[in-house]
């Protein structure tokens, strides 16, 4: 596993889009300082919805919350172009590196209970919830496994500097 | 503190600073709790409080008549406990590495933008949510836009110029080699 991971991080290093991102030094940190944007959208919204559900602000309705999702997937989107720029720009850092895959896990993970919350019926349940009426059980579980996964996906990109976990 | 923009650094104390115990710890322990801890608290505390008062300011940009804003009021304890916890992870961070962090005005870019951020995040909790707390109809004015607005740019400024403090200045790769 470890050696296909390097072959292909050799493979997509020689690619031109490495080579550009490296040749041009402003990539990177401009990467880094987008992929902390997006972070904060994304988290942002997750957090108020989240928290909302699990009782916190309860005076406020779902609708105007929810109403920022499209907020929330472009932080997303951001972090996704910047995150596929460091893996391409420097990709035996993370493919080699389990720290990175536990941080896809999560991710994955959390895009899960995303589908859950829409496909369940639980969004059904909370989207008309009004000022003051409390989330059903189902929500609340949802909300704190978001919570939880999306700590985690922080939790392990800042690991990627100082754990290293081999396959 | 010597070493303001405008003095020359008092590079002694600095020194001394950085050669603190617990600095040394904090810069060098292999220990996940030293570095690798006070780093991903202070990711965590910007991502409440930067993540938070950016709902809070698109709520603000996005009011209408009808539409009440205020109950967010309720997650201001939670920004301000974020702020908290990267104001202590700051100076940790910035103890652990004084005679560069000080000495680099990236770094001091870094906290006029985090000073603006949080005097534009009393002023919208003070102004703008707590009028709109008052009367659930009280509609958000221009001050109130303008002042979401300023928020939003200076989060943006104290990110960048965060993440810049390990690229420009006296630690520098960006501009030098």
């Amino acid at each position: 596993m470890k050696q296909t991971m390097e072959a292909v991080s050799v493979w997509l290093s020689s690619t031109a889009l490495s080579e550009y991102i490296i040749d041009h030094r402003w990539i990177f940190p401009g990467c880094e300082i987008f992929h902390f944007v997006g972070m904060a959208m994304l988290v942002g919204f997750a957090l108020t919805l989240d928290l909302r559900m699990l009782g916190v602000a309860k005076n406020m309705s779902i609708v105007p919350l929810h109403r920022m999702l499209a907020f929330g997937l472009v932080g997303f989107g951001i972090t996704a172009v910047t995150g596929l720029g460091f893996v391409v720009a420097a990709p035996s850092q993370y493919l080699p590196n389990g720290v990175f895959w536990f941080k896809m896990l999560f991710l994955a993970l959390a895009g899960l209970n995303i589908g859950v919350f829409y496909t369940s019926g639980i969004y059904q349940a909370v989207e008309t919830l009004g000022p003051g009426e409390d989330a059903p059980a189902g929500a609340k579980l949802v909300g704190f496994f978001s919570l939880f996964l999306w700590a985690g996906v922080l939790f392990w990109g800042r690991m990627l500097a100082f754990l290293g976990i081999a396959f | 503190m010597a070493g303001g923009l405008h003095e020359a650094p008092d590079m002694e104390l600095l020194q001394s600073i950085n050669n603190t115990a617990f600095s040394q710890w904090v810069r060098e322990s292999d220990s996940l709790l030293a570095y690798p801890a006070f780093i991903t608290l202070h990711t965590a505390g910007l991502a409440v409080l930067v993540g938070i008062n950016a709902i809070a300011n698109a709520l603000v940009l996005s009011a209408s008549p009808g539409r009440t804003i205020a109950p967010v009021a309720r997650f201001f304890p939670l920004m301000w406990a974020g702020f908290a916890v990267n104001a202590v992870t700051g100076v940790v961070l910035v103890a652990a590495d004084a005679t560069t962090m000080v000495v680099n005005p990236v770094m001091w870019v870094k906290l006029g933008f985090v000073v603006a951020a949080i005097v534009l995040l009393r002023r919208i909790e003070r102004g703008v949510f707590s009028s709109a707390l008052a009367s659930s109809d009280a509609p958000v004015d221009g001050t109130g836009r303008m002042l979401a607005l300023a928020s939003f740019a200076c989060w943006f400024g104290a990110i960048a110029a965060g993440r810049l403090t390990a690229y420009l200045g006296p630690v520098a790769g960006l501009l030098e080699g």
